[in-house]
């Protein structure tokens, strides 16, 4: 009686236990909402390039739908005409606005946006709202690719393929199938080992949320009653949505894919319900041994397990003769086995790792939180596909760039954010975020090589106290050159192992002289330069030696981005930006972007860069942004590390600036330089952001002074003064000496030798 | 002699051109500046955002804070280089405040009129003003009652009672 009494009550014991856990954890995981993260709303305006922005195409990834006469046009519908485009803008909330359902009007001139008028009211609105798209959700901490679903999101023959082969009884067991471990036991008795699981979608299910996948009769009893638990407190179709989003599905690199949702992006390149009869069932077959049956590893493996699948599903009626016979000779095409072109997943991972600033982490993977970011998704897709196709097209060019083992390949990485606002508006951490997560936009520091130059020639413009120590019509000595250092002599070469002589500020710049530049830089004082580049947002340790002024400093992309985005704002600094609003399962809002500057350059000092980074990419080793037509300001700076191990772009508009990274994780030569490597992936970026013109216009502040001056010698160029060249002076620095009869004579380190150099060349250009 | 004369010259000019200011319509070309002026400058992108600016100025005349900086915010988001925008925000966080947001938004609205040629006595007022205000708030008196005097002389009008409404603004 006794024995009894403890055996019933330590079993008792052990079911509330089991009880605590399956309610504790599985609500936890199971039931939590997840975490939405959204892109920037796009906005429709009079003037917008309507084609530019893939009106059409956006509206049909946000799920409105072509209707077929303008008649009571419901919300989420349009209708496109020649002319005008009719379309009834759904209604959404955004943390800080409401915005209402509206039937509107586009009128259409050309490839803009005419006019935009609200019906019945014929209204004219000077801008409307595209309710935001999703980027992704999170779902735990795990690098895990996952598109949530919910049984409305997929076919009725996905499920019915998935319970055939599974777990046919599903709708009636209560959480165990005795039928079925019974069975599976005798085909296990009769092959003399285990062969066959008995396992229904709720073990499966319970499996993967608690236990480990060890075949014990203990972990199986348990398995067991957690299951029943589960049963007898959730309903079936919360049972089985999570288990449509639990369901590991396969391996994509080091990224474990769980879900139908994300297994038919995978698989087949589309969503999950969009599916068809023959997609689901291959979906379903290889429930079984993901990888061991994955149409990638065998296709007809899979193909023969599919077709199981297809047998079983007729032979339960789920599906009928015609259908069955249909989806069985349909060829299997699985999707290439290429990134998707939206994937914003490495920007999701910064979000994410930026959160917990902010917010609790813990909260943030359970509480359905909305993130709007500052993504502007267009411009995310077109980094994708620049940087994916630049990348292919080198290793096109360059075989020997090509390996076979994924985690080896050429890598890259693309980030552009608005200057004036820090929003970053796309970032492209890597070639294939399926197989490295590693995101060499903001986690990697590699040596930046010239892009840090400018940060030299901006010590050198600045008036600090007193006169700059060069003007743009300075001159720079590039002849060879030698620094005592710690370590040795340092010896500077430049690129194409010439010495350049006597050359203009802008000549050094523009050609990315690195002995002209050390010896500036040799004036100036590294301590000097460093201080100039944490003003510009530059936080990674800068070593203080000669070379740093040549780019030895390892550095991110998102801090040179922020660096060259002060110079593109004028030198008003933004902090970087990522996410807009931050709002609660309650619709409270956590947290308003608030937009950050400081001031940390004279604007007439920023705007001198700015010229001299322009005239780079119209003469100097960054020319090759304009080859293929895109017209408009742009300033940019090519960087190629020795040995061409990493290969830097670095280009500004007005309105946007945009850093490319190209290289190998573990270093090794890319083999061209970055006007090769990286320029053409940054002007496809930029050429399909712009549609090729650039707006907007590089502005000299008030204090810059705009005069002519003899390009020979630097001197203010008065009538009668044979050449001339326009150049910018920050008021107070024009020239002294005058052209025909003078020169500034503003020789770089102004020794004697180098005077005596300048006037050689200057007699002999005379 | 000559102080008394000078002193007397000088008061007159500041008295001159006092009355210049009240004299002169809010509205006119030569009172301070209105964003509603500039609204159909530029091309389509400026247009847009300057609209939006204004349609935060009417949220803003209505007390609905949070509706009026969205619309800002979007005015930024179609054309980042609107100073009327940062300007717009400058006298929210004025409002708020709020001095270092207001002066972080001014100096970006600063260096753009500057840089696109739009500085000029009439939106000077509002800069000076508005950053008199942000040292105000900061308990920088002496520098406050330089410019917010400075802003009171360029537009009296508008910056007699040290505020800009966003009805002035607007």
């Amino acid at each position: 009686m006794l024995t009894a009494f403890l055996g019933g009550f330590i079993t008792g014991s052990w079911v509330v236990g089991l009880d605590r856990i399956v309610t504790a954890r599985f609500d936890g995981q199971r039931f939590r909402v997840p975490s939405r993260v959204f892109a920037a709303p796009a906005i429709l305006y009079p003037g917008l390039d309507w084609k530019l922005i893939e009106l059409r195409e956006t509206m049909q990834r946000l799920g409105y739908r072509e209707a077929p006469g303008t008649r009571d046009l419901p919300p989420g519908q349009y209708v496109w005409g020649p002319s005008r485009v009719r379309v009834h803008l759904r209604a959404f909330e955004h943390p800080s606005r409401r915005e209402p359902s509206r039937d509107v009007v586009l009128r259409l001139k050309g490839g803009l946006i005419d006019e935009i008028r609200e019906l019945p009211s014929g209204i004219e609105l000077g801008a409307v709202l595209l309710e935001p798209e999703q980027l992704g959700a999170y779902y735990g901490p795990e690098h895990q690719q996952r598109q949530l679903v919910t049984l409305d999101d997929v076919p009725r023959h996905l499920v019915d393929a998935i319970l055939a082969v599974e777990d046919q009884r599903f709708e009636t067991h209560p959480g165990v199938d005795l039928q079925r471990i019974g069975g599976a036991a005798l085909a296990n008795l009769r092959a003399g080992s285990i062969r066959q699981g008995g396992s229904t979608l709720t073990q499966q299910l319970v499996k993967n949320f608690f236990l480990t996948p060890e075949r014990t009769v203990w972990r199986k009893a348990q398995e067991a009653v957690m299951a029943l638990l589960v049963e007898l407190r959730y309903d079936k179709r919360s049972i089985l949505q999570s288990y449509l989003n639990e369901i590991y599905l396969g391996q994509r690199g080091a990224t474990a894919v769980h879900g139908v949702g994300e297994a038919a992006r995978l698989y087949f390149g589309k969503t999950a319900i969009n599916l068809s009869v023959a997609e689901s069932a291959l979906i379903a077959a290889i429930i079984q041994s993901p990888n061991g049956l994955s149409p990638y590893r065998d296709l007809e493996r899979a193909v023969r397990r599919r077709n199981l699948v297809l047998d079983l599903m007729r032979n339960q009626g789920r599906i009928g003769d015609k259908t069955h016979s249909r989806a069985r000779t349909a060829s299997l095409r699985v999707a290439t086995v290429t990134p998707d072109a939206d994937d914003a997943r490495y920007f999701l991972d910064l979000v994410r790792r930026r959160l917990p600033e902010i917010y609790d982490l813990k909260a943030l993977r359970s509480d359905g939180l909305r993130i709007y970011s500052t993504l502007d998704r267009r411009l995310q897709r077109i980094a994708g596909i620049a940087l994916r196709e630049g990348l292919a097209r080198l290793e096109a060019r360059n075989p020997a760039l090509k390996t076979d083992d994924p985690s080896r390949q050429l890598q890259g990485c693309i980030i552009a954010m608005r200057p004036q606002t820090g929003e970053i508006l796309a970032m492209v951490g890597g070639r294939d975020y399926g197989v490295s997560q590693f995101d060499r936009c903001t986690q990697a520091r590699r040596q930046v090589g010239s892009v840090f130059k400018p940060f030299v020639y901006i010590a050198a413009l600045e008036p600090t106290g007193g006169a700059p120590a060069i003007t743009l019509a300075s001159f720079l000595d590039d002849s060879p050159l030698e620094i005592a250092t710690p370590s040795g002599p340092w010896r500077p070469k430049n690129y194409d192992g010439e010495f350049h002589g006597i050359v203009s500020v802008r000549e050094a710049l523009e050609r990315s002289l690195n002995v002209a530049t050390a010896r500036l830089a040799d004036r100036v004082k590294a301590v000097r330069i460093a201080e100039v580049a944490r003003r510009l947002g530059i936080t990674s340790p800068l070593p203080l030696v000669p070379s740093l002024a040549l780019g030895s400093a390892d550095l991110s992309p998102i801090e040179i981005m922020r660096a060259y985005a002060t110079i593109a704002s004028g030198g008003i600094r933004p902090e970087s930006q990522i996410i807009e609003d931050l709002v609660d399962a309650q619709g409270k809002t956590l947290e308003r972007r608030r937009l950050r500057f400081k001031r940390v350059l004279d604007p007439g000092t920023a705007y001198l860069v700015t010229s001299l980074l322009a005239g780079v990419a119209e003469r100097g080793t960054a020319a090759g942004v304009r080859s293929t037509g895109l017209r408009g300001p742009i300033a940019a700076k090519t960087g190629t590390t020795d040995g061409e191990r990493d290969l830097w772009f670095v280009g500004f508009t007005p309105e946007l600036v945009a850093v490319v990274w190209v290289g190998f994780d573990e270093p090794r030569s890319v083999g061209v330089p970055s006007s090769v490597g990286a320029l053409p992936i940054w002007r496809r970026f930029v050429r399909e952001a712009t549609g090729g013109e650039i707006r907007g216009k590089f502005l000299p502040p008030p204090g810059i002074e705009q005069v002519e001056i003899d390009p020979m010698t630097g001197a203010l160029a008065l009538a009668g003064c044979a050449e001339r060249r326009t150049e910018y002076f920050i008021r107070g620095t024009l020239p002294v000496e005058v052209c025909p009869r003078g020169f500034s004579g503003a020789v770089e380190g102004d020794s004697p030798g180098t005077r005596s150099e300048f006037f050689e060349w200057l007699r002999k250009r005379l | 002699m000559h102080r008394v004369l000078g002193g007397l010259l000088m008061g007159t000019l500041a008295a001159v051109s006092a009355v210049g200011c009240v004299s002169r319509g809010p509205r006119g070309e030569s009172g301070p500046l209105r964003i509603s002026e500039v609204e159909r400058q530029g091309d389509g992108a400026r247009r847009a955002s300057t609209r939006l600016v204004l349609s935060g100025l009417d949220f803003d005349v209505e007390s609905e804070s949070g509706r009026a900086l969205s619309e800002y915010e979007r005015a930024i988001q179609i054309d980042p280089t609107n100073p009327f925008a940062y300007l717009a925000v400058a006298r929210f966080y004025a409002d708020l405040f709020l001095p270092g947001r207001s002066l972080e938004y001014l100096d970006q609205a600063e260096l753009l009129l500057e840089s696109q040629g739009l500085s000029s006595p009439r939106v000077e007022a509002h800069l000076a003003g508005l950053r008199g205000l942000a040292h105000l708030a900061t308990g920088r008196f002496r520098e406050a009652e330089t410019l917010l005097g400075r802003a009171r002389k360029l537009a009296p009008s508008v910056w007699s009672d040290a505020r800009l409404s966003p009805d002035e603004l607007r």
